[in-house]
């Protein structure tokens, strides 16, 4: 039999030492009797009538040389050796995507999957070593190519579930990177395979699958958005529940606003169908509703219709979804010139902005440009720019915003690029312009329209921290105010400079960065995980306008806090209302316009506090992994190389994983190895059994009398014992 | 004419003027606290009045009648003068008138001579093991001997028998001069707390030899030892076989009939001075409860054989218990 640690045998020196022990002379305490009459003839009667007497003594002896020897083979540490069924460098990729949560296989399906693997570390060969890579929303490595086996183990049993949606193709690169190091190599992945997108091309080691997974049971919220009423005054809910199960199912759909549930509903879902449903009016008439929360629940028994049933939901991740509404802010826009109809009309009827006006010789510093969210100037430009976003329309000169060369007629459009969210839903197929100035597409700018060479109709980007955009020509020089477009490019151009909110406004996919805006003034801003925990996050640079959040692991509500300078953010981070601020900035400008129907009037919204808390919602809200069907591990198998010496591919590595049935092949394979390799199983517990049943035997025996006597005097004190009875 | 039973009792009776004033007596010895008539290892409160009583209505029985020498209250096989008729026989020239029965030569016309059976006195003999091995025990077995002894030899005194005391050292038997009278009973006590223990080995079956050759006459042996001699059933039946009758009172203590003993020991004999290596686990324990119980029963049988009385008593036996109970059971005393 091997040993791992020959060395301690050596410790049988022991065997002789107890011996000697036993050898040397009793020393016996001597007792003064009356006489020893009796208890000489008691000595011979026992040494002549039983001969065994004397073994109860070395039955002792014996006990405790057995145990000598099973210590010492206990810290020899024997084994068996056996075929193999893993390479000798193996890489665990254990899928922690939400779909892994499912309950489907007691106590849930990650669970299964690393008990499955760590079972499956048996078959590693001896001195192989081990890397385990967690598979969540991005690929991490737990334990890099350590041999220590149960470090690998625990490290195994360490990772825990996340709500990202799973991205295994990752894993599976990076596991074929760590596999390529070695020439024999394999990557076991512990998945539920259902899995949408895998990685194109093949990996650089055989892929075995432990599948874990049965039921596809599972109904799911896929898409919750909420939806300001034209009162202002309303919110409406619009949630998609999708059973993504094979039978019909019955489920409770509950909307909580700010916690208080504000609606129900019972809905039958048919399988593999989405029921989209649409409730309206969900505020509170005192207290508009800041989060909306939406509950998937298992309906009341006695809502079921004859005949209906429940149904099984294996995956409770995916049943509760959040959506903040959107804060309602004002905006206020400074527009410089001499004045456009068309543009001031646009401008007007933009939702939740107050336009004012100023002719360019009026303007100066008391206009007080700062306290405006977007300054546009049009047709002419101040030597000094304001420190807020601008919108700089047919810039007469060169200025930091661009340089002019000149102008030029007929412009002819390039090539748009559709996914700017400036074009979005904006058609300038039919744009003609008359005349624009001739500019040049600065370093910190995007081209948004294009045009002929080298001169952009619009760009856009970011100067010195603040949004700025050019646009080349004059509404009115051109046919755009009287296309559909107009007002959409309106919208979206002042839609991009104003920022939009602090934080996103829609969902944001679990693990997924999300940059936050850094309110002016402020130092950075406070996150507070749905948990409760909270993270600080210092603005990156001084001056810095936001800086990215990465930890959204978690399902819920995220609470964003400015942080540092609170005091100076309330003043200037937003325009205060016009009875707060002290001076009243453009107003004794006339406004060219009327102003917006909202300015005139008192104002439905407050203007958003950019010191007060922003919210933004993490969901997974993503049906492919809401899909809880386990999937084909062959799919997975078949990217991964053909396990060595088998000519028909990766047949050999099975999806069942208590089979090694590719270990055979294996051996005859590994080109050069002498030998196959073998796996180890330690002995140790099976002697460990022993030795702590030979000490309880060598403790009986020793202490034989002392129960003897217990048993006596219970059998006198309660009679006849229990075991005696007949 | 048949003869008296054997078992009949030969001297039941009610409790003399003399004996009773022995009681009070005694306490007031005791009070004045004269160690010579009463010891200290001889507790005053052990025979107080009440005990006394008891013990004089008691009397040490007889299985056979035994000539004594003096007059007393147990029946004689001689005939002589006494309320009790025996038998007839002829006359003879020289004999006592007055003891002829005339309603018989009425009768008969024949001379018959009534007799009558004689009272007399008998030996009681203590026999009290004095080797250092009764020294030992809890109480110890020496002082519950000589209680034993003091009771049992009250009531020979109350009887009108004569009680001599021999204590059994070394090879010999120290005997005392014989007692007689209840009176004598503070003499008695006096005699038995002198007897201390023995310096070095006892010879049992030689100092009962000694003893047995001081013997005069059939009487009453009260043999009360621990027998702990390898020749002590020998001892019993010489004893035994000098022709008074035997009780062999065998007393052990309570830490000799069950041994408070654990572990590897060296017993070493408070006599010889001898060791035994033993390991005293249960099973040698039990082994030893076994022999001591296999060595009473074979002292038993050998003092049945004898028809002497044998009777195994712990050292912790209260002394009325003995008495009343014990020693009427084995009908030593009636």
């Amino acid at each position: 039999m091997p040993f791992v640690t020959p060395l301690a045998l050596a410790g049988l020196v022991f065997v002789p030492l107890v011996l000697a022990m036993y050898l040397l002379k009793l020393r016996r305490d001597p007792a003064v009797v009356p006489s020893t009459l009796l208890w000489q003839r008691l000595v011979t009667d026992v040494e002549a009538n039983a001969p065994w007497q004397r073994l109860r003594r070395s039955l002792l002896l014996l006990l405790q040389l057995l145990l000598v020897v099973l210590l010492v083979l206990l810290a020899a540490r024997p084994f068996v050796e056996r075929p193999a069924g893993l390479a000798r460098d193996l890489v665990v990729v254990i899928d922690t995507s939400a779909s892994m949560q499912a309950t489907d296989v007691a106590p849930s399906r990650l669970e299964a999957a690393k008990d499955q693997a760590i079972e499956a570390l048996r078959d590693l060969p001896a001195g192989g070593s081990v890397s385990v890579i967690a598979a969540g929303g991005t690929a991490s490595v737990v334990v890099n190519a350590t041999a220590d086996i149960a470090h690998a183990k625990e490290a195994i049993r360490a990772i825990g579930p996340s709500s990202n949606a799973g991205d295994l193709g990752d894993a599976l690169q990076l596991a074929s990177a760590l596999a390529a190091r070695s020439s024999d190599a394999q990557i076991l992945v512990a998945t539920d395979a259902a899995v949408t997108s895998l990685p194109e091309g093949a990996l650089r080691a055989p892929v075995k699958v432990l599948r874990v997974g049965r039921a596809a049971d599972n109904q799911a919220i896929v898409a919750l958005a909420v939806r300001t009423s034209p009162s202002g005054l309303a919110h409406s809910v619009f949630i998609s529940v999708a059973n993504l199960g094979l039978e019909m199912a019955t489920r409770r759909v509950e909307i909580y606003a700010d916690g208080v549930l504000r609606e129900a509903r019972t809905l039958a879902l048919d399988p593999q169908r989405r029921t989209d449903v649409s409730i309206n009016d969900i505020d509170d008439v005192t207290h508009p509703a800041s989060v909306v929360e939406a509950r998937l629940t298992s309906p009341d028994p006695a809502a079921l219709t004859s005949g209906a049933t429940a149904g099984r939901d294996d995956l409770a991740v995916d049943d509760t979804a959040w959506a903040v509404v959107p804060p309602a802010a004002l905006h206020r826009i400074l527009l410089v010139g001499p004045g456009d109809p068309y543009l001031e009309t646009a401008l007007t009827y933009l939702p939740d902005t107050e336009l004012y006006g100023a002719k360019p010789a009026a303007y100066g510093p008391s206009t007080h440009p700062e306290k405006f969210d977007l300054v546009i100037f049009e047709g002419w430009l101040p030597d000094t720019l304001p420190a807020g976003p601008i919108l700089a329309i047919a810039p007469p000169a060169s200025s930091p915003l661009g340089a002019v060369s000149g102008t030029t007629a007929n412009p002819a459009l390039g090539r748009l690029d559709a996914s700017d969210p400036v074009l979005r839903y904006v058609d300038l197929s039919t744009l003609h312009v008359a005349q624009a100035q001739q500019l040049e597409l600065p370093g910190w700018a995007r081209a948004v329209i294009p045009g002929t060479g080298a001169s952009p109709l619009l760009y856009a980007g970011t100067l010195a921290g603040r949004p700025a955009a050019v646009l080349a020509f004059l509404p009115r020089q051109s046919d755009l105010p009287l296309q559909v477009a107009f007002p959409i490019l309106c919208a979206n151009l002042t839609g991009e400079l104003l920022g939009g909110s602090q934080t996103p406004a829609d969902a944001v996919a679990p693990g997924a960065p999300v940059t936050l805006a850094i309110p002016v003034g402020a130092t950075g801003v406070r996150v507070t995980r749905p948990d409760g925990t909270a993270d600080e996050l210092p603005a990156p640079t001084a001056g810095a306008a936001s800086v990215t959040f990465a930890r959204t692991g978690e399902l819920g509500v995220y609470v964003v806090t400015p942080i540092g300078g609170r005091a100076d953010a309330g003043a200037s981070a937003a325009p205060s209302t016009p009875a707060a601020s002290g001076s009243q900035p453009a107003t004794p400008a006339p406004a060219t316009p009327p102003a917006s129907p909202g300015a005139s009037t008192a104002p439905t919204f407050r203007p958003a506090d950019a010191a007060a808390p922003a919210r933004f919602a993490v969901d997974l809200l993503d049906v492919d992994e809401s899909n809880i069907a386990p999937g084909d591990p062959a799919r997975i198998e078949a990217l991964g190389a053909p396990a060595p010496g088998s000519s028909q591919g990766p047949a050999g590595a099975g999806s069942n994983p208590g089979a090694s049935a590719g270990a055979p092949a294996n051996h005859g394979a590994v080109a050069g190895a002498a030998t196959p390799a073998q796996s180890r199983d330690e002995l140790w517990i099976p002697i460990a059994l022993v030795a702590l049943l030979v000490v309880l035997i060598e403790w009986l025996v020793y202490e034989r009398d002392t129960l003897v006597r217990l048993r006596r005097a219970a059998t006198a004190r309660f009679g006849r014992a229990p075991g005696l009875r007949r | 004419m048949s003869a008296p039973s054997r078992s009949e009792p030969l001297a039941f009776r009610e409790a003399s003027g003399a004996t009773r004033a022995a009681a009070p007596a005694a306490g007031h010895v005791a009070r004045r606290g004269t160690g010579a008539l009463l010891p200290s290892d001889l507790d005053p409160t052990v025979f107080d009045e009440g005990f006394l009583r008891q013990l004089e209505r008691l009397g040490l029985l007889m299985k056979q009648p035994a000539r004594g020498g003096l007059k007393g209250g147990r029946r004689s096989t001689k005939h002589g003068q006494s309320v009790e008729f025996s038998d007839y026989r002829d006359y003879a020239l020289g004999d006592d008138l007055r003891q002829l029965d005339w309603n018989v030569y009425a009768r008969l016309e024949r001379l018959f001579v009534k007799l009558f059976v004689e009272e007399e006195d008998v030996t009681v003999t203590f026999l009290v093991d004095a080797s250092p091995s009764m020294a030992f025990g809890r109480p110890e077995k020496l002082q519950f001997a000589k209680r034993a002894a003091a009771a049992l030899g009250y009531i020979a005194l109350a009887g009108e028998d004569r009680v001599v005391v021999s204590a059994l050292t070394g090879r010999v038997a120290r005997r005392q001069a014989a007692l007689r009278g209840s009176g004598r009973v503070f003499r008695l006590l006096s005699l038995l707390s002198a007897i201390r223990p023995a310096e070095g080995a006892t010879d049992l079956l030689a100092a009962v030899r000694h003893a047995g050759a001081m013997l005069s006459g059939r009487g009453v042996v009260v043999l009360i030892s621990d027998l702990l001699d390898p020749a002590a059933d020998r001892a019993v039946r010489e004893l035994a076989a000098q022709g008074s009758e035997l009780i062999v009172l065998h007393v052990l203590s309570p830490d000799e009939l069950d041994p408070p003993l654990q572990g590897d020991l060296r017993l070493v004999d408070s006599e010889t001075g001898e060791g035994v290596d033993v390991t005293a686990d249960l099973a040698t324990l039990d082994a030893y409860k076994a022999r001591l119980v296999a060595w009473q029963d074979g002292l038993a049988a050998a003092a049945s054989k004898r028809r002497a009385s044998y009777a195994p008593v712990p050292s912790d036996l209260p002394l009325a218990d003995l008495v009343f109970a014990e020693l009427r059971r084995r009908r030593v005393v009636g």
